[in-house]
């Protein structure tokens, strides 16, 4: 059977053509439109992926957030208004797992869609991670461009491990830090940029237009693994 | 009208301590100058007639004269003659007088000593007044002066306070009217120095266009002075004067250097004012002008799509069947193509707003150029139709502070405007490197370049190229230069030598947090 949405989502336009777009791919789909009914419908449904609008008419979506991540797993898709970007960083810091602006095409959802799904259902897929011309050996920290071994300094190293371990979803400056550099240091943005620009020097082919190691402005970074 | 301050009889018996001192000591001197005369007269007894130690003490009277007040030297007069009288005419030491023809030297005495010390007086009165006059002139000439060169209403206030609290050692307040109603809130000094109950006696004084407060007709109870600033058409504010010991009054004449004062204060107020009212107007019309040559822009940019949206979709529903797939997905195409194309004008357009209205809060840090210039790039790649974009960024180039997502908009915008305006297959070129005090970014492309003249309208509002079918709101660089701007920091465009175009931004490094 195929997994089970839940759009919440006060605008009816909006929600038809999800429901629309999901459907035809074969999803089943739950329907919420405040945030009340949303956490209601997320606990009695169970759904594997959330798509949710952070502008809800009772409360903020946030609040959804905060309440699933309470008891469930479940990857969370936000759906954010242009210009709202503390708004989206503060929803990946609770805890959702990627976003995409509106207006949105709908190939763009599909696509983040499958991408969540792949990464909850992930089994550890061993201790060698690909990504176009680079290889990292996660047991050996050995880290490898074009067969060529690269050497990374420890913080490089870790902050690339990081990364990995969330592939494909997008990392808040915040959440870098913490789990980079300790929970105390997350007020020195700097660190990551720094790192994250001596980590494109050492893999990226061309570091001013970078394949894997992503910049979402105003928000964070995220590691695409895909050629 | 009773003058600021003046002596009325109630007041007389309060003689400030300063003016006592003063009639002592001038007595003093009155007294030393004639014990003097009478010395030098009786060590000359024996050699002259007693006619010419008259001499003696009408010089005596002169030098008591030169320094004293008119009542002191009529009485120095008199004492000169009793005096004179007493030590020099025989029989010494009385007011006895043996020869009779003596009452005429006395007579004669008395009335040259009477007319040197009134002369002299007023000869006195009038340097003094020349004096007053010079520096009434002088306080006027400085006010014009410091005035002339204020522009705005506060400023203007704030310097003929200043400078009349030096002038006339008193504290000066002027208060400044608030939709018809004078308010203590809106004052010149800091601190303010008198009750706030006193505000409606600064009301009484606006509204009468007369003077009030301390020792005046109207409000007596106030405890500073509050004088009407008249201008020739309306009241512009008044003012309050303190002095700064309570009993001190001012002279006729520094009364009417205060009212002179007052005048020209309000008139120079007038003027602000009015020059405020003409700039205010101009602005006014300006924005109007604005708006609706914003709306007609707006209103054919937003049609358009509209229209084509709107067609294609209703031919869709209603044609659907007979259509062929590929007339279909032509339509489907063409909606969506203009749904994006709308997005991004109402988008731009809503950026535009932000920045006019100033509620753009710049988040700024230090970020590497080259990641700012890495997400506009990969933003943009389904848009590259494989152009070359070449970036030419010093690995050592210092980070810059600024807000992240903004400059990126600003290399989207250049790069989507080198896009549109430049063939298909034309290179281009991304460079940044260090200046001084800031970075250079520049977007270079091999297009047409620019009309003469064009170069400074580009960054206009709604101003479009001479385009070859180019669609566009008009607004991506006008923004560029807002976000620019809002950076302190600057953009221009120019012809690039071999042909194309130069768009450059400075960005100062600004301060390092």
């Amino acid at each position: 059977m195929k997994p089970l949405i839940l759009i919440v989502e006060d605008d009816p336009q909006i929600r038809r053509f999800l429901r629309v777009a999901l459907s035809s791919e074969g999803y089943r789909v739950q329907e919420a439109t405040t945030a009340q009914d949303a956490l209601a419908q997320a606990a009695a449904h169970r759904p594997e992926i959330i798509l949710l609008d952070l502008g809800l008419p009772d409360c903020d979506g946030l609040e959804v957030i905060r309440g699933v991540r309470q008891w469930s797993t479940a990857p969370i898709l936000v759906l954010s208004a242009r210009g709202q970007e503390r708004d989206k960083i503060e929803a990946l810091d609770l805890g959702a797992d990627d976003y995409v602006a509106k207006p949105f095409a709908v190939g763009e959802v599909l696509a983040r869609i499958r991408a969540g799904l792949r990464r909850s259902n992930a089994v550890a897929s061993g201790p060698i991670f690909h990504f176009g011309q680079i290889e990292v050996d996660l047991d050996k920290r050995l880290v490898k461009v074009n067969n060529e071994e690269v050497h990374l300094t420890p913080n490089e190293y870790k902050l690339l491990q990081v990364l990995i371990k969330h592939a494909g979803k997008v990392l808040t400056q915040r959440q870098l830090l913490s789990e980079v550099w300790g929970p105390n240091s997350t007020e020195q943005a700097q660190y990551v940029r720094v790192y994250i620009a001596q980590l494109r020097r050492k893999l990226e082919q061309n570091p001013a237009r970078p394949k894997h190691l992503q910049t979402e402005p105003g928000v964070g970074y995220r590691l695409v693994a895909g050629d | 009208m009773s003058g600021i301050g003046s002596e009325d009889a109630s007041h007389v018996e309060a003689r400030p301590p300063a003016r006592v001192a003063q009639i002592w000591r001038e007595s003093a001197f009155a007294a030393g100058v004639l014990a003097l005369s009478t010395l030098i007269a009786l060590a000359l007894r024996s050699y002259l007639a007693a006619t010419n130690l008259v001499m003696v003490y009408l010089l005596g009277v002169v030098a008591i004269a030169a320094r004293c007040s008119r009542r002191i030297s009529l009485i120095a007069s008199v004492v000169s003659v009793a005096a004179f009288d007493f030590f020099c005419v025989p029989p010494y030491l009385t007011f006895v007088v043996s020869d009779y023809e003596y009452l005429v030297t006395f007579t004669g005495m008395l009335v040259v000593a009477l007319v040197i010390s009134t002369l002299t007086a007023r000869i006195r009165a009038n340097v003094s007044q020349a004096m007053d006059r010079e520096a009434r002139t002088q306080a006027l000439y400085q006010l014009s002066r410091t005035l002339s060169g204020q522009t705005r209403v506060f400023e203007t206030a704030k310097a003929a306070t200043d400078l009349a609290a030096e002038i006339f050692q008193a504290r000066f307040v002027i208060f400044l009217p608030d939709e018809g109603r004078i308010s203590f809130r809106k004052r010149t000094s800091e601190y303010l120095p008198i009750p706030m109950a006193e505000e409606s006696i600064a009301q009484w004084v606006f509204d009468h266009r007369q003077k009030a407060g301390l020792r005046m007709e109207n409000h007596p109870e106030g405890t500073a002075f509050y004088l009407p600033l008249r201008g020739s058409r309306e009241i512009c504010g008044v003012m309050c004067i303190l002095p700064r010991i309570s009993e001190s009054i001012f002279s006729p004449e520094q009364q009417n250097l205060l009212e002179l004062f007052a005048d020209q204060t309000a008139l120079a107020l007038e003027r602000t004012l009015s020059q405020k009212a003409a700039e205010d107007t101009r602005l006014r019309m300006e924005t109007e002008q604005m708006r609706s040559s914003l709306l007609s822009a707006i209103s054919h940019d937003l049609r358009t799509p509209l229209a084509s949206i709107t067609g294609a979709a209703s031919t869709l529903r209603s044609q659907g069947e007979k259509l062929s797939t590929e007339v279909k997905n032509e339509l489907l195409e063409s909606i969506s193509d203009e749904a994006e194309r709308l997005s991004r004008l109402v988008g731009n357009l809503l950026d535009m707003t932000r920045f006019e209205s100033g509620t753009v809060e710049l988040r700024r840090d230090l970020y590497p150029l080259e990641e700012i210039v890495g997400s506009a790039l990969q933003r943009l790649e389904a848009n590259m139709e494989g152009r070359a974009v070449t970036t030419l960024i010093p690995e050592d180039l210092p980070p810059v502070f600024v807000d992240d997502v903004l400059i990126g908009q600003v290399v989207t915008n250049l790069l989507e405007n080198a896009l549109k305006y430049t063939p298909v297959g034309t290179p281009l070129e991304l460079a940044a490197e260090p200046a001084q005090d800031g970075v250079i970014l520049e977007v270079r492309d091999r297009g047409p370049g620019f009309a003469s003249g064009e170069e400074q309208r580009i960054f206009e509002k709604f101003y479009r190229g001479a385009s070859h079918g180019v669609r566009g709101g008009g607004l991506g660089l006008a923004i560029c230069r807002a976000i620019a701007q809002a950076h302190q920091g600057s953009i221009e465009a120019f012809n690039r030598s071999g042909g194309g175009a130069i768009f450059r931004v400075r960005l100062p490094s600004g301060k390092v947090a």
